[in-house]
């Protein structure tokens, strides 16, 4: 990517538009951490928007509201009632890079190794975005293709809301990496819900290893209605190829990296339960 | 006293004193290549080759010489086609003259088609975009055994490609290289053992990743000459290879080596150099040729790839009684190193255990793939990973401990091995005693420090996370005898202070640092009195260069003798003021000092009036060196690991590394390169890979794909330095550098066929290779 000016608004509406004239001559830029994978050599206005009042976590009613332009780093260190960020992003590349790079960046385009999407899809987060005003849109809709078709017109994403997790609700995940800084090969997200040692509802997402985070509905009702041990979570966790096109990477095959999302699944489920049952976020 | 206690009594050496360019490397302060590129510097870049093998037909670069900024292009067309080697090796070199500066041909991904100088990178680079090339593709050669097949495609087909030195080298069946030897007779002595054993192991690819890639920039000085800057480890051998790759005299290069950003071997080549030479002569101007990391790995040198097939026979009481080891590389696409590499593989590694059997047969190949070079540990790394492996299975057969077995069969002080004279450097080798040798207490401190006592047969175990202890036994050299040559020259200044030039290139391993505190204890003054200058052909004395793991043991002593030289000088005038015999007189704190102490003068007393006041003269001391030996430094590893038997994913618990350097000059920086070492072994083991597509084109070319160690990785790793000392080395030393790294992959695959009872021959480790493994162990159960 080759940004050849650099444009300041100084509130949203003003970055919209400059970004609604520029159309695809413009570009938001937050951390900047993605234009190292972006190609392209046509010049492009980089339209900043790190000083909008868009870097903040507070909690409001039932969800965690994270502006947009909030670096990983701050989300890593946040604490809140059963919190469950933290786990995913001290995951995420390293503590310089996490330090820029942006939970908005993370997630307005996906890169197919991202680990926050599969996180926010298990989750049911909700993404809130700016077109003039502001209007909110569950992650399965988000997710459902790459978001950057949200933002075509100028449109901006303002911040993600996270629900606060009620009691017997656990979330786990696991993120298999060659080494600390690594891409993942598998990312695997699980959110829970208990009612007297029986899972009440489930949602599962996966993504790296597959082409676009997903969620994967066949572990999930597997797992609804029946008791949460490990017997139920690894027979779940067997739908895993059933449940999306996985792909082989860094020399391992399709067929070794679906056995690791298998694995993968039935730890983050395990986690979850723990959750759940009580362990200290 | 034991020898190695007299390390203990020395002021200078055996101290970890500040490495003496730290503050400015901690600075900023102007430092490497790039630091002196003039603003007004042209950019180099590289129009590089997309296939693996194929032929120019038809290359315009009309176009690209007219596009704004470009000063120069060169191509086949406008060079001098000289047939040269780009290793920086002892001249004439034991490996083929196989490159050109640009040909008519390439030979693999990477290879040089054509290049432009400009004022800019982005004219450079859209310049390279105008130069119009005609393939025709050639069926390429991507494995040994493509290599070796008769009638395989001729990857160096031209008539010019030969040896300068009469070694086996057969082009036409793409064979760089062919040395064997046999000490005794295996075929009898396997007749006498009691288990046999045959197998064959695989080696990869690697890439060096030193931070600093490679960086030259050459200008013309106003003399005329062409000066170059270059981050490089072998200046004086890059003055040579350039004068010859560009047909002009020595006389009229000069090669300047600032601080380096690392080498570990793959700076020990002309890669760059020639080039930017060449535009600096065509443009008049300082022209700067930068690698990317992408460039780095797919035209920087790597590690040779290695197939190994080693035969044992071992009596039940543990004597081994014949070895037998075919190891072949693949070299890629240019011959450097093949041959010096493979005969490593025997040399650096089958004197290791007594054996009166012994057999080696080494090869070296060309294919379509990057080009192999030096690499920390050349060729003991990879037959370590065959041998080592080998040891553990022996030591099963016959019901002994893996560390009993090793510590009754390795070599001891006083003895030799047939192989050390067998196998040389493209001739015979030296014969050979080994002087120091601390490897039963690294054996034993090692055992000690990963609790080895307490370790069990864990194969049958059930659980999802296993444990398991291995080890391996290491042994390098120190420099090549015979061929290596370091040398050094030191002159006192006004106040005692001491100028130290030496050829000797400090990679950033601290070796000016070392060198200063050698040259200090000769002298009985300060390390912080030496003011080291290293590497510039203009200035220095030779050094062959940082290769070999020669720099402390041999340019140390090169450094030794030239302070002895000069501190006979010292005491000659020193005696002279004091008005009394040289033999009356001795060095102490920097001063001469009569034999009851009653008179002295300073070094700085001494100088002024050498220098000023009566018969005068420079104090200036200067010596060469060449060694007889090369005396091995010996290393245990031992590795504690946790295998996920579910993932395959190999987690590493605890490592630990001993070491027997001989008088660690410097134990501070003695550790960090063994720590280094170790955690590069470690990292080779595991996760670094070269990724082909079926073009012969590399994949993960950046370090988002492939996988180094950085410090978030490191685990708990525990340096033990063991001390020896050896009599041929400067104040007991001999090398560090290179041993460490050979540890862990033979370390790691014993310690999961302990946990688990998967032996794997091929590295690295990857988690659906080692899954693959056990999934083996548990069907045969």
């Amino acid at each position: 990517m080759k940004l050849s000016e650099f444009i300041r608004p100084a509130s949203l509406a003003e970055a919209r538009k400059s970004l609604r004239q520029l159309g695809p001559k413009g570009m938001p830029l937050a951390g900047g951490t993605a234009l190292h994978f972006m190609p392209g050599k046509t010049p492009v206005t980089a339209v900043d928007i790190t000083r909008l009042g868009l870097s903040y976590i507070k909690q409001k009613g039932d969800f965690f509201v994270i502006g947009a332009a909030t670096p990983l780093a701050d989300i890593q260190r946040y604490r809140g009632p059963r919190w469950a960020m933290h786990e995913i992003c001290r995951r995420i590349s390293t503590h310089q890079v996490r330090n820029v790079s942006t939970i908005g960046g993370n997630i307005a385009r996906v890169f197919p190794w991202a680990d926050l999407p599969v996180v926010l899809l298990a989750m049911d987060a909700r993404l809130v975005i700016y077109s003039g005003k502001e209007k909110d849109m569950p992650a399965d809709e988000y997710f459902s293709s790459q978001p950057a078709r949200l933002f075509r017109g100028g449109d901006l994403l303002t911040a993600v809301k996270i629900p606060v997790l009620k009691a017997h609700h656990g979330f786990g995940s696991v993120k298999a990496t060659r080494n600390a800084t690594a891409f993942s090969l598998v990312t695997i997200a699980a959110l829970l819900e208990l009612k007297g040692g029986i899972i009440k509802s489930a949602r599962v997402a996966a993504g790296s290893g597959i082409p676009f985070p997903q969620r994967l509905k066949p572990v999930e009702a597997a797992l609804a209605g029946k008791e949460a041990s490990t017997a139920v979570f690894r027979e779940a966790a067997a739908a895993a190829g059933a449940a999306a096109r996985w792909v082989g990477g860094e020399g391992m095959s399709a067929d070794y990296i679906r056995q690791l999302a298998e694995v993968s699944i039935l730890d983050a489920l395990e986690r979850a339960a723990e959750f759940a049952r009580g362990r200290a976020a | 006293m034991n020898r190695h206690e007299k390390a203990k009594n020395f002021k200078q050496v055996n101290h970890s004193v500040t490495k003496i360019d730290a503050l400015q490397l901690a600075l900023g302060k102007d430092s490497y290549v790039a630091d002196f590129v003039p603003n007004d510097a042209l950019i180099v870049k590289m129009l590089w080759s997309p296939h693996a093998h194929a032929r120019i037909k038809k290359l315009d670069v009309s176009r690209a010489e007219k596009m704004p900024g470009v000063k120069a292009v060169l191509w086949y067309g406008n060079v001098p086609r000289i047939a040269h080697c780009t290793a920086g090796q002892g001249f004439p070199e034991p490996s083929p003259y196989d490159t050109f500066m640009f040909d008519k041909k390439v030979r693999f991904v990477g290879d040089r088609v054509a290049a432009v100088a400009a004022e800019t990178e982005e004219q450079a680079l859209a310049a390279l975009e105008a130069i119009k090339v005609e393939y025709e593709l050639l069926k390429p050669v991507f494995t040994l055994d493509e290599a070796m097949a008769p009638g395989a495609p001729v990857i160096h087909d031209e008539a010019e490609a030969h040896v300068p030195i009469p070694i086996p080298y057969e082009p036409k069946k793409n064979l760089v290289a062919h040395v064997a030897c046999e000490a005794g007779s295996f075929a009898e002595g396997l007749k006498q053992a009691d288990f046999k054993f045959d197998h064959t192991y695989e080696t990869p690819y690697a890439q060096h990743c030193p931070i600093e890639p490679y960086t030259s920039m050459a200008r013309i000085a106003p003399s005329g000459r062409i000066e170059i800057t270059t981050s490089t480890q072998v200046p004086f051998h890059c003055r040579r290879i350039v004068a010859k790759t560009l047909d002009v005299p020595v006389q009229k290069i000069r090669v300047i080596k600032p601080r380096i950003g690392g080498g570990f071997g793959c700076k020990q080549e002309i890669l760059l150099d020639d080039v930017t030479a060449m535009f600096a002569l065509r443009t008049g101007r300082a022209c700067l040729w930068q690698f990317n990391r992408e460039e780095t790995f797919r035209t920087g040198r790597t590690r040779h790839p290695f197939r190994i097939r080693l035969q044992a026979g071992v009596k039940k009481d543990g004597t081994i009684t014949a070895i037998n080891m075919e190891a072949i590389n693949n070299t890629g696409a240019y011959g450097g190193h093949g041959l010096t590499v493979v005969s490593c593989a025997g040399s650096k590694v089958l004197p290791l255990y007594h054996c009166e059997n012994i057999k080696f047969d080494g090869k070296s190949y060309y294919t379509n793939l990057p080009v192999a070079g030096a690499y920390r540990g050349f060729g003991a790394t990879q037959a370590f990973f065959a041998m080592e492996s080998l040891m553990d299975q022996m030591a099963e057969a016959i019901g002994m401990d893996p560390m009993k077995f090793r510590q009754i069969n390795h070599i001891r002080e006083g003895e030799g091995s047939p192989i050390f004279a067998a196998l040389g450097e493209g001739r015979e080798g030296t014969p050979m005693t080994v002087g120091s040798n601390a490897l039963a207490e690294c054996i034993v401190q090692g055992a000690e420090a990963i609790g080895w006592k307490n370790r069990k047969d864990w194969r049958g175990k059930t659980g999802r996370y296993r444990r398991g202890i291995g080890m391996a036994c290491l042994m390098q050299g120190s420099s090549i005898p015979d061929i290596d040559m370091g040398a050094a020259s030191i002159k006192i200044n006004d106040d005692g202070s001491f100028n130290l030039l030496v050829g000797a290139t400090d990679l950033g391993t601290g070796s000016d640092t070392v060198l200063a505190q050698i040259a200090a204890e000769e002298l009985e003054t300060t390390t912080d009195k030496m003011i080291v200058y290293s590497s510039d052909t203009d200035l220095t004395p030779f050094d062959v260069g940082a290769y070999a793991s020669s720099t402390t043991y041999l340019s140390g002593e090169a450094v030794r003798k030239a302070a002895a030289h000069a501190k006979s000088q010292i005491l000659a005038t020193g005696a002279e003021m004091l008005g009394v015999l040289p033999e009356e007189v001795h060095c102490e704190d920097s001063a001469v000092v009569n034999s009851d102490g009653s008179k002295k003068v300073t070094y700085g007393d001494i100088a002024k009036y050498s220098l000023y006041q009566k018969n005068q003269y420079q104090i200036i001391g200067t010596a060469s060196h060449i060694t007889k030996k090369s005396p091995p430094p010996f290393a245990a590893h031992y590795a504690e690991i946790e295998v996920d038997t579910w993932t395959g994913f190999i987690k590493v618990l605890n490592y630990v590394s001993t070491i027997d350097c001989g008088t660690a000059v410097n134990p501070q920086l003695a550790e960090g390169q063994t720590e280094g070492g170790t955690l590069n072994g470690i990292s080779y083991a595991l996760t670094e890979e070269y990724l082909f597509d079926a073009n012969g084109r590399m994949q993960n070319a950046s370090f988002a794909d492939y996988h180094i160690y950085s410090m978030r990785d490191r685990p708990p790793l525990n340096i033990i330095l063991v001390p020896s000392y050896e009599e041929t080395g400067p104040f007991g030393a001999k090398s560090v550098s290179e041993v460490s790294i050979n540890g862990a992959a033979p370390a790691f695959a014993n310690a999961l066929y302990n946990a688990t009872g998967a032996r794997v021959r091929e590295f690295p480790l990857t988690p659906e290779k080692v899954l693959k493994a056990i999934k083996a162990v548990e069907g045969k159960k």
